[in-house]
């Protein structure tokens, strides 16, 4: 059976570990490491994706003031808060450990696996496209991936326990009100193991399970080793370019370009919210999230519908919610489908009147 | 001409993977392109940076960058190159490169040597088809227009 390497890099800073990201890939693309599983944890860090502006995504005067480090990723995908309470794992691999070049089927038997490893634990963990893992529509775990050459990094967070209020401070997200019921919306946006267990899960079983899922899907057999000669010069190399302010500011855009639209309106099945983050350059809806006096059955349906919605450009938003809402049985009393496009509509419209007062 | 519905354009040149598509063009530049099969092989790509221009870009170093559904890496570069322009209207709407990937260049770049010279190691014409086609049939790439 093919060998394959697990490592554990402990707890480090997010340059640190974002230097290990790249060596590690850069490793595996020479063929100079065998394909690896890396578990990490970071200390208080607001890690960008790759393509994001810090001004757009973060607010960065509280980072500042609380010690979070601000850091920019090399995976895509969503910008994060990542402290002592989650751990990280990540899968550098070739291509031809995957058995097919179609890059979402990749993230998605990555993230069957990891899911599988998480609902061992007694949670019903499942992946929801757009590369979460998701409990019951809540976001457990969220996924970014590199590719470089024939080289594949895929990596996830697991909460296992996790402080929502700080990622709403970290994060501009949209809810920008830190009022209790943004932080009870954002509660029911994401899920950890302590809270779904009622206990503090062991994090070595969480690990070994992990390791199993993986062996499992790929037919291979982990073993523990340390970092190579070759990888600790390349860090020390990453490190350098890293762990500088130019790196952190790559790619910079103004707070103006991705406003944050609210609009609310009374319709006959309830009041219903959306704040919706819209990045005005390629007219794309980044996020919205539907809050308000509403009863939707089955509760996920918001989640799932907000998870859909992401990164989408405005010309489709109609015909995304009349699918999605074509492909499920909903019970929601006398709202429509409709009353959705109408308030993210409205929303939509706000930067129209900033313009034109 | 295609294969498994990827197109293919024998007037331009080509890695060894099929990865990017150089084409020539006025005053010794050249633009450069994903193709059918990295559009498809991507996904939905959502972002796309170029480095400015004036940015010297040494063989191996990449022109630019893609992201699609999370997945973040580089548009790679084969020869020794500096940046002149991104197109604008890609970065506005990556979406581009999914919808029209001959059409939607990402960046044209001044080789440092001479246009002829820097595409020596590029495949054309006929043994591009050859190899493109292979490359199709080996990793059974269906291509689609996102």
């Amino acid at each position: 059976m093919e060998k394959w390497r697990v490592i554990d890099t402990g707890l480090r800073s997010a340059a640190q570990n974002i230097a290990l990201n790249r060596a590690l890939l850069e490793a595996r693309q020479a063929e100079e490491i065998p394909s690896t599983l890396r578990f990490l944890r970071f200390t208080p860090s607001a890690l960008l994706g790759y393509h994001q502006s810090a001004e757009q995504e973060l607010n960065l005067d509280y980072c500042r003031a609380h010690g979070v480090e601000v850091q920019r990723r090399i995976t895509g995908g969503g910008a994060i808060y990542f402290d002592e309470t989650q751990i990280g794992w990540e899968l550098y691999l070739h291509k031809r450990d995957v058995g097919t070049t179609d890059m979402q089927a990749i993230a998605r038997r990555i993230c069957h696996a990891a899911a599988t490893a998480i609902s061992v634990l007694g949670v019903d963990a499942r992946f929801r496209p757009r590369n979460d893992i998701e409990v019951d529509g809540r976001k457990i775990s969220g996924t970014g991936g590199a590719f470089d050459g024939n080289a594949l990094l895929f990596q996830g967070t697991l909460l296992i326990d996790f402080d929502v209020e700080k990622m709403l401070r970290v994060l501009r997200i949209p809810a920008e009100k830190l009022s209790d019921k943004a932080i009870a919306s954002a509660r029911e946006r994401v899920a950890n193991l302590k809270e779904l267990l009622g206990r503090q899960p062991d994090v070595a079983l969480v690990k070994s399970y992990i390791v199993e899922a993986f062996e499992s899907e790929f037919g291979v057999e982990f073993s523990d080793g340390d970092l190579t000669l070759s990888e600790h010069a390349r860090y020390q190399g990453a490190l350098r370019e890293i762990e500088t302010p130019d790196w952190v500011h790559l790619v910079t855009r103004p707070l103006s370009d991705m406003p944050i639209l609210e609009a609310a309106q009374k319709f006959p099945g309830g009041l219903l919210r959306a704040s919706v983050t819209f990045d005005t350059g390629t007219q794309t809806i980044r996020q919205v999230w539907f809050t308000g006096d509403i009863f939707v059955s089955p509760r996920r349906t918001v989640a799932d519908l907000e998870a859909v919605l992401r990164d989408l450009p405005i010309g489709r938003l109609a015909s995304r919610i009349e699918e999605f809402f074509a492909r499920r049985p909903v019970d929601m009393l006398s709202l429509t489908p409709n009353d959705f496009l109408t308030v993210v509509r409205l929303a939509l419209k706000q930067p129209l009147l900033a313009h034109n007062p | 001409m295609e294969c498994n519905g990827c197109e293919f354009r024998p007037e331009l040149y080509y890695d060894r993977d099929y990865q990017i598509w150089v084409r020539i063009e006025e005053h010794g530049l050249l633009a450069v392109g994903m193709t059918d099969i990295s559009q498809t092989i991507a996904g939905k790509i959502l972002h796309v940076r170029v480095r400015k221009p004036g940015t010297p870009r040494p063989a191996g170093k990449p022109v630019a960058t893609i992201e699609s559904g999370k997945w973040a890496g580089p548009v790679p570069n084969l020869f020794d190159c500096t940046i002149v322009a991104a197109n604008h209207e890609v970065l506005d709407t990556p979406g581009l490169l999914n919808a029209q990937p001959y059409d939607a260049w990402i960046a044209r770049v001044q080789p440092a040597a001479p246009p002829h010279e820097a595409l020596s190691a590029l495949l054309t014409g006929e043994a591009a088809w050859a190899g493109y086609r292979a490359r199709c049939l080996r990793d059974d790439i269906r291509c689609k227009r996102i």
